[in-house]
Formats: C-alpha cells, sequence, structure tokens
C-alpha cells in the first residue's frame, strides 16, 4: 500500500512536472516580451534591460525554468542590491498586469472556486442520482421516457448558453434574482446565496442531466444481475434488497467519476466564472489569458493539472475501499 | 470468412432499420441533414435574400434606440427571416448559415483526426504492447491530466496569426485522442487473443492483413458509437472557444461567437441570443440523440 | 401426513414481442418431505421457471394459473411480502453460477447474516455465530476467518458450499437446486452432490434437484419429472423413468448418456 502510493506520488510529480515544462516551453517560445508589456509605451532599452534582469528574463531557458520551479518549493528572490525582492515560498511570482503576487492571487479565489464546486456538486449528485434511480426503477414508464428525454437536453445545452438565458430569465424578465454580486457568506448570507445560485445551477445542469443517465444504466444492470435474484430468494424486504445489493455495486462506478468531474472543476470553472463574473481561478485564468499575464497563465495551469492529478490518485484509493474486488499490487 | 463478410452488412442494415423506426434518430438526422444544407448552400441563400453574412443594414437598426433592431422580435421580417444584429444590422440567417459551415467544418476535421490518432495510436498499444503501450499510455494519461480547456485557450491566444480554423483542429484533437484510443487499446487487445485473430496469424497473415482485415472490422461498431459522440462535444468546443473569443477570428461568422457578441445585448434583444442559441442547443442535442440511438440499436444487435 | 409441495396444472406466461409464450403449460408434481425430485429438460425446457414459480420469483410481467401449494397452503397470488417471509425460511434456493449469485460487494458472512436475521432476527453477533456453524456444516475449512473474505477469494466450488450454506441457514423444509454443479469441474461436481444429499439426508428437508444431466439425476432423486418446451413429458418414480421410459424424448436423453454408465460399472469394477 505504501509503496504503491509512493509509486503513484512519484508519477504525479512527473505529470506535473512535464505540464509545468510544456506550458513554460509554449509561453516561452511563443510569447512576445513580456517588458515591452509592462514597460509600457515610454520605454527605453536601459529599462527594458532592468526588467528582464529583475524577472530573471536575461536568463537561458534552462535557468529560468529552474527558477521557477525552485521558487515554487523555497521561494526566490527577484532582482539585485536595492531592487532585491524576497518572494517567499511557495512563491509562483508575480503577476506582469497588477504587480500582486500569484500565490497570494490564487489563496485569494480558490474558496470562490471551491464554493461554486461545492455548490454545484451537491445540485447534481442529488438531481441526477434520484432522477437515475427513479428512472431504473420505473424504467420503460412515462416518468423514465420523460426524464430520459430531459436529460438528454439538458447535456446537449452549452453551459453558457444556458447561463445567458437563465440571466434573462430569472434576473431581466422575472427579476426574482439580483445580477451575481461578490459578497462573502458573512457579510450578507441572502444575497451571497442569490448570487451563487444561478452559478451552481448552470454548472449542475449538465453533470445532473448526464449522472442521471449513467446512475439510470448502472441501476438497470445491477437489477439484472444474478445477485439480485439471489437477495430476492433470501426473503429479504425490497427495501434492503435494493438499499444494499444493488445501490452499491451500481453507484461505485459513479464515485469515481465523480472525483474526476470535482477535481477538475476545482481548478476553475472558466466559462461559468466568466459568464456571472465571479471571482475564482477559472476567471483568473481566463482574464490572464485575455491580458497575457504569464506568471498567473502557468499558476491557473498547474493548479487544474495539480487538481486533476490529486482526484486521480483519491479515486483510485476510494475504488479499492468500495470494490472489494479491487486490491492495490505495487507496479 | 463468408460469415463473417455477411454479419457486418446484414448488422448494418438491421441497425439502419431501428434508426428509421425511432422518431428521435429521424427528427435528428432531418434536423443536422437542414443545417448540412444551410451550410453547403450558403452562398445561395445569401445571393436570393441579397444579404451576404457581413453586409451592413443601417435600414433595418434603429440608430436613435442605440442600434436595436426595428421591428418586434429582433427584427424577423420577411426581409429577414431570422431579424438582424443590433448595431449594424447584419442578416442574421446568412450569419448562422456561414457560421453552419465553419461549425461543422471544424467539427467534422476534429472528428476526423481525433480518430485517426486514437485509432492508430489505440491500435498500435493494443497490438505490440509491451515498451510501445507504454510510451502510448504515458503519454495519454499527461494529455488527460492537461487542463485542457485553458490550455487550448492558452495556445490559441497565444497563436495571433495564421489560419485560426486548423489551429482549432489540431489543439482539439491532440487534447481528444486519448479518449478514443484508450477504448480502441482496450478492445484491441481482447481481440488480438481471440482465436480467429490467432488463427490468422497462425496461417501466416501480415501484419497489416491481421490489423485491416481482422481487428478494425471488429471496432467498426464502437468506432461509430463513439465517433457520433464525439462530433457533438466538438461542435460545442468549438463554439464555446469562439464564444471565449479565441476561436474563429471576426468577421467570419461562427455561432459561438456570436452568442458572445450577444452578451452585451440580451437585455434589449434577446432574440440575437435565442437564435444562434437554438441553433447550437439542436444541433447538439440532435447528434446526441443520434449517437445515443446508434448505440442503442448496436447494442441490441450484440444481445440477440 | 400430506406432501410438502403439490404442484398441480401449473402454466407460467411471459408477454413477449410475439405476443403472450407460455414457457410452462400445465406441469404437475409433489414433493414429499424427506425425498429428492429431479426435473430434468434441456435449456429452455421451462425447468427453471418452474422454481422460480414456485419461489414467487418470475420476472416482472410474468403470469402465472394452476395450483402451487406448500405445507397445503396456496402460494400462487399470494401477494409479495406474505411470499417473502416463506422465501428463505420454508424454502430456498441455490443457483447454477455461484460467482455470479453471491453480491461482489460483500462478505460471504454478512450474506449470510443478513437473510438468518431478516426471518429469525437477533443481533449481528448472533448471526455471525450461526453463520459461521453453517460454514462449517458445508466443510468449508477455517469458517471462523473465513466468513470475512468475499466471494470473489473462494474457488468455485467453495463458492457453491457457501451458497448452500446460506441456503440451509434458516432450515428450510424445501431446497431447490437449480443446476448446481452445471458450473464446476467434474471432482468438484461429485464432491457438491454428495455434500447435498448427506445435508438432505440428515436434516429431512425435500429437495427439487434441476438439472439437464440424467447421469445426476440417477443417484441423486427417487422421483424424476422430465420437460420439454414448457411440457411435461414423463413424471413417475426413478427406477419406473430409467428402467421404461415411456416418451422417446427420455429415451433420447438416457440413450445419450451410456458412458456414464460404463464409467460407473468401470468405478464398480476397479
Amino acid at each position: 500500500m505504501a509503496r504503491y502510493v509512493a509509486g503513484r506520488l512519484a508519477g504525479m510529480v512527473l505529470i506535473l512536472f512535464l505540464v509545468c515544462l510544456f506550458t513554460f516551453i509554449i509561453f516561452f517560445a511563443l510569447q512576445p516580451d513580456p517588458a515591452v508589456m509592462i514597460c509600457g509605451k515610454t520605454c527605453t532599452p536601459e529599462r527594458i534591460d532592468q526588467i528582464h534582469s529583475v524577472l530573471g528574463l536575461d536568463e537561458p531557458f534552462v535557468g529560468q525554468f529552474f527558477g521557477f520551479l525552485f521558487g515554487i518549493f523555497a521561494g526566490r528572490d527577484y532582482g539585485q542590491g536595492a531592487n532585491l525582492v524576497h518572494c517567499a515560498g511557495p512563491c509562483l511570482g508575480y503577476s506582469f498586469q497588477t504587480g500582486q503576487s500569484v500565490w497570494d492571487m490564487v489563496v485569494e479565489r480558490l474558496p470562490v472556486s471551491a464554493t461554486v464546486a461545492i455548490g454545484a456538486a451537491v445540485l447534481w449528485l442529488l438531481i441526477g442520482i434520484v432522477a437515475g434511480l427513479l428512472s431504473a426503477v420505473k424504467e420503460g414508464t412515462w416518468w423514465d421516457r420523460t426524464a430520459m428525454g430531459l436529460a438528454l437536453g439538458g447535456s446537449s445545452i452549452p453551459n453558457y448558453v444556458l447561463a445567458l438565458a437563465l440571466q434573462y430569465v430569472l434576473v431581466v424578465q422575472l427579476q426574482v434574482l439580483p445580477f451575481p454580486q461578490a459578497v462573502a457568506f458573512g457579510d450578507d448570507p441572502v444575497v451571497w446565496f442569490e448570487s451563487y445560485l444561478m452559478p451552481w445551477l448552470v454548472l449542475a445542469t449538465g453533470y445532473a442531466c448526464l449522472y442521471a443517465r449513467l446512475t439510470r444504466a448502472n441501476v438497470i444492470d445491477t437489477l439484472a444481475e444474478n445477485f439480485m435474484r439471489t437477495a430476492r430468494s433470501k426473503g429479504l424486504s425490497p427495501a434492503l434488497t435494493m438499499r444494499r445489493h444493488a445501490l452499491r455495486p451500481a453507484l461505485t462506478p459513479i464515485a469515481t467519476i465523480f472525483g474526476m468531474d470535482f477535481a477538475a472543476l476545482l481548478g476553475g470553472a472558466l466559462i461559468t466564472e466568466t459568464v456571472f463574473g465571479l471571482n475564482g481561478v477559472g476567471k483568473m485564468a481566463a482574464d490572464s489569458i485575455a491580458k497575457n499575464d504569464q506568471p498567473v497563465i502557468m499558476a491557473v495551469t498547474l493548479l487544474a493539472a495539480f487538481f486533476v492529478v490529486i482526484g486521480n490518485l483519491v479515486v483510485d484509493l476510494v475504488y479499492t475501499r468500495l470494490d472489494p474486488r479491487v486490491r492495490i499490487t505495487a507496479q | 470468412m463468408t460469415v463473417a463478410a455477411l454479419s457486418p452488412a446484414t448488422s448494418g442494415r438491421r441497425v439502419t432499420h431501428a434508426l428509421l423506426r425511432d422518431r428521435g434518430a429521424v427528427l435528428s438526422t432531418a434536423f443536422l441533414a437542414l443545417i448540412v444544407l444551410l451550410a453547403v448552400f450558403a452562398p445561395l441563400i445569401s445571393a436570393i435574400t441579397g444579404h451576404g453574412p457581413n453586409d451592413f443594414d443601417t435600414a433595418a437598426i434603429d440608430t436613435d434606440l442605440g442600434g436595436i433592431p426595428r421591428g418586434s422580435l429582433g427584427g424577423i421580417s420577411a426581409e429577414h427571416l431570422l431579424g438582424v444584429e443590433p448595431q449594424n444590422g447584419r442578416d442574421i440567417l446568412a450569419r448562422i448559415a456561414h457560421g453552419a459551415r465553419v461549425s461543422l467544418l471544424i467539427a467534422a476535421s476534429a472528428t476526423a483526426l481525433t480518430t485517426l490518432l486514437g485509432v492508430v495510436l489505440g491500435m498500435l498499444a493494443g497490438f505490440y504492447q509491451g515498451w510501445v503501450d507504454q510510451v502510448i499510455c504515458r503519454v495519454m494519461d499527461f494529455l488527460m491530466a492537461f487542463p485542457a480547456l485553458i490550455f487550448m485557450i492558452a495556445i490559441l491566444s497565444s497563436l495571433p496569426q495564421g489560419n485560426r480554423s486548423v489551429l482549432l483542429v489540431v489543439v482539439i484533437s491532440v487534447f481528444g485522442w486519448p479518449y478514443l484510443a484508450r477504448v480502441v487499446r482496450g478492445q484491441t487487445m481482447t481481440l488480438v487473443n481471440r482465436e480467429f485473430v490467432e488463427a490468422a496469424r497462425a496461417s501466416g497473415a501480415s501484419t497489416g492483413a491481421l490489423v485491416f482485415k481482422e481487428i478494425l472490422p471488429n471496432l467498426r461498431s464502437s468506432l461509430i458509437v463513439m465517433v457520433t459522440l464525439a462530433v457533438p462535444g466538438y461542435v460545442g468546443t468549438e463554439a464555446g472557444l469562439s464564444f471565449l473569443g479565441v476561436g474563429v477570428t471576426p468577421p467570419t461568422p461562427s455561432w459561438g461567437q456570436m452568442i458572445a457578441g450577444s452578451v452585451g445585448w440580451y437585455a434589449v434583444d434577446p432574440m440575437y441570443f435565442a437564435i444562434p442559441g437554438a441553433f447550437l442547443f439542436l444541433t447538439v442535442l440532435s447528434l446526441t440523440v443520434l449517437g445515443d440511438r446508434l448505440r442503442a440499436a448496436f447494442d441490441a444487435g450484440e444481445a440477440s | 401426513m400430506s406432501d410438502l409441495l403439490v404442484v398441480e396444472d401449473l402454466t407460467v406466461t411471459f408477454p413477449t414481442t410475439r405476443g403472450l409464450v407460455d414457457v410452462v403449460k400445465g406441469v404437475s408434481f409433489t414433493v414429499g418431505r424427506d425425498e429428492t425430485v429431479g426435473i430434468v429438460g434441456e435449456s429452455g425446457s421451462g425447468k427453471s421457471m418452474t422454481s422460480l414459480a414456485v419461489m414467487g420469483l418470475l420476472p416482472k410481467g410474468a403470469r402465472t394459473s394452476g395450483s402451487v401449494r406448500l405445507d397445503g397452503v396456496e402460494l400462487l397470488g399470494r401477494p409479495d411480502r406474505e411470499l417473502r417471509r416463506l422465501r428463505g425460511a420454508r424454502m430456498s434456493m441455490i443457483f447454477q453460477d455461484p460467482l455470479s449469485s453471491l453480491n461482489p460487494y460483500y462478505t460471504v458472512g454478512l450474506q449470510i447474516e443478513e437473510m438468518y436475521r431478516a426471518h429469525r432476527g437477533g443481533s449481528r453477533r448472533a448471526a455471525r455465530t450461526v453463520a459461521i456453524d453453517a460454514l462449517r456444516q458445508v466443510g468449508l475449512p477455517e469458517p471462523e476467518r473465513r466468513v470475512d473474505f468475499y466471494p470473489h477469494q473462494f474457488s468455485g466450488g467453495q463458492r457453491q458450499r457457501i451458497m448452500i450454506a446460506m441456503a440451509l441457514v434458516c432450515s428450510p423444509a424445501l431446497l431447490f437446486a437449480d443446476e448446481p454443479t452445471t458450473a464446476l469441474d467434474v471432482t468438484v461436481q461429485a464432491q457438491i452432490l454428495k455434500l447435498l444429499a448427506g445435508l438432505r439426508e440428515e436434516s429431512g428437508m425435500g429437495m427439487v434437484f434441476i438439472t439437464h444431466d440424467l447421469a445426476v439425476i440417477s443417484s441423486i432423486a427417487t422421483r424424476v419429472l422430465v420437460m420439454r418446451q414448457g411440457e411435461q413429458v414423463e413424471y413417475g418414480s426413478a427406477e419406473q423413468v430409467f428402467a421404461e421410459p415411456r416418451h422417446d424424448y427420455t429415451r433420447m436423453l438416457l440413450e445419450s448418456i451410456p458412458r456414464i454408465d460404463d464409467a460407473l460399472d468401470d468405478g464398480v469394477r476397479a
């Protein structure tokens, strides 16, 4: 077990290193000189050189890359002498746009993305699994056909289309919700809830539809298993038969899919956050890309990859708990 | 051999038959046919209505009211069947039709390239196994761990010049093929060990013959289903990237871009948003329904 | 003393795309206390459907007519909640494929305990002791330890032993064994047959043994019912059916197994 986890962790570090390297290469090779951008229009060659030296951009590629990597763990210094700035680890550098510490930006915005992700996840798990279960139990009935038709439709709406449509109906026409505002929960719980409600609904819709279809398919497959016939032959109550014998086999695969989906969302719901103007990691990614803010782009890419890789590991470890047939074998 | 050669043809006919009896599948196909016709004949439509996708029509908008379309429902009239865009009066029908060309072409090319990459690399991994498999699997792990959307946007925005459509296809495919390859790899692995492949190998069939005559035909039905279900994903991705401003460059019309353009207007001119939104939704839905029914038809065939 | 199970003119009907299909057509037989009745037939002969109909385990949509009486009480048409009290307690069943018939997500101990507790109640602790005893009774080595194993950790023969232990945990009066040895190796088949016959004799319950293999029946059953395409082609005592089969189909089945007799003869001589 410990050996397995150690091996997996090593693999994760390798993947994160590669993600880092690729992102770095692409921006190192393809981007215009950030110094020119920082310096603005009234710029002298001396000033550009100075910025280069402060940011370490005069170093060769390998030096810059390892400078960045090293900074993540141990912090790093920018510039020399009087201009020296120490960036304490974990250091992801400073935004070219605002000069703010990228680590601080991430720390500040992560809770927003987490709020969006957790709220949406609660909604889509509840709706998706309950609807899927009902459909499976009532297979072929009016309810099943309607629910599955809706699920097919719901999973086909691009989330920005749904976001705009919801905003038009709920905010502009019916005026039951305000425009989303950045309010902390402690300041005004009602406005906080109203502000997050639409992002939650928008994100949850697609997933809920997908999970409803998955749940239905899995439950129907499980109900046809021989062990379900055994359970009935034993005289167990229908409730116990369903709860114990059908649900666990049917929902275990969904738990693994959920882990991956949720991990990916923690890295930022880019489109939803952008449409609703929520200051999460996703919006930060969109903004940084639009403004060519390389240190921020590096950070959001790395952060998202980090969550995916961690999510992968957690899912595999949890799976061995959920399905006794799966046992870890060290590679 | 005759049995093997016969069964794909009959299963194809059976699946077609099953789809023809399904109302959802027929409606979806009809709608998709309409979109394809719209795309193919986009120039003809412009010629008949007299509105090109980028022709401004100041007569159709009310400059006193900030440029919102004259008349109700976003300026829908005999002149402009689907209304006009606010501010410049471009004909929405012409832009939808031309946008369909862009969307469908990109989605179709991305699907073709993804399928090619996924099938070739998935079969290589499954067929040779060993170190080839190891390498391909690591690459797949890496690509699937990558935050694809962020990276696609970043790459596309950092490459401002050049042919955006080609870039979109390449970027979508590079991040898309592992999902297909993973399934192809697994199925190839089980097929390689099946009797008929071993028999063919024992009788001295070349690797090429094994792959094209024995393995590929057996992957056919799952490939058709996976590919059909991938297309709506790519239509959505293309529109999403265009919506975020890193897709096709204006003034080339695209549905996602039209929706992005409508963001500032949806309160006063909801039709500008609703029309491209509905086209996008219905196209994705039709493709999804078709893929879903296709899978059901193939599954039913396997069960019987 | 009346017979344990009396089945009269049992018909099972399924709705299909081609209309209603009778999968069991007017079958009648009785099972006495302390005897084994064999039901023989090819796959699709309706032999499994007959037992499922008695147990009340037919798939949704299936319809039944005729009469099935257990201890003189009519079972057909009874609500499921009443049948449930009988299933597992008065009559239970073991199936052909023990691996897929056990839930892979739970230990075998839990799967035996839940059945015991559904009918007899009591604490988990008490049920666990019962489960360990049941496993010991079917000859599973180290039952105290293995009660916490999952089905995939056992061999095919061991899994069938576990199924038997489970089916018998509430000491039912009637046991249906639906091809219990078909999925097993020949040597293991013999062991399981011996175990079943021994346990049946010890407990004095009635058993319905369903198989496609007449050779197996000859060694275990006192009475035989032969089925073909849902119909009852022959019914009588084992000696009678084997000695002078009245139906061509039975004769055909018998003729297809001379090897077994030869093998038995060889075994006796050796």
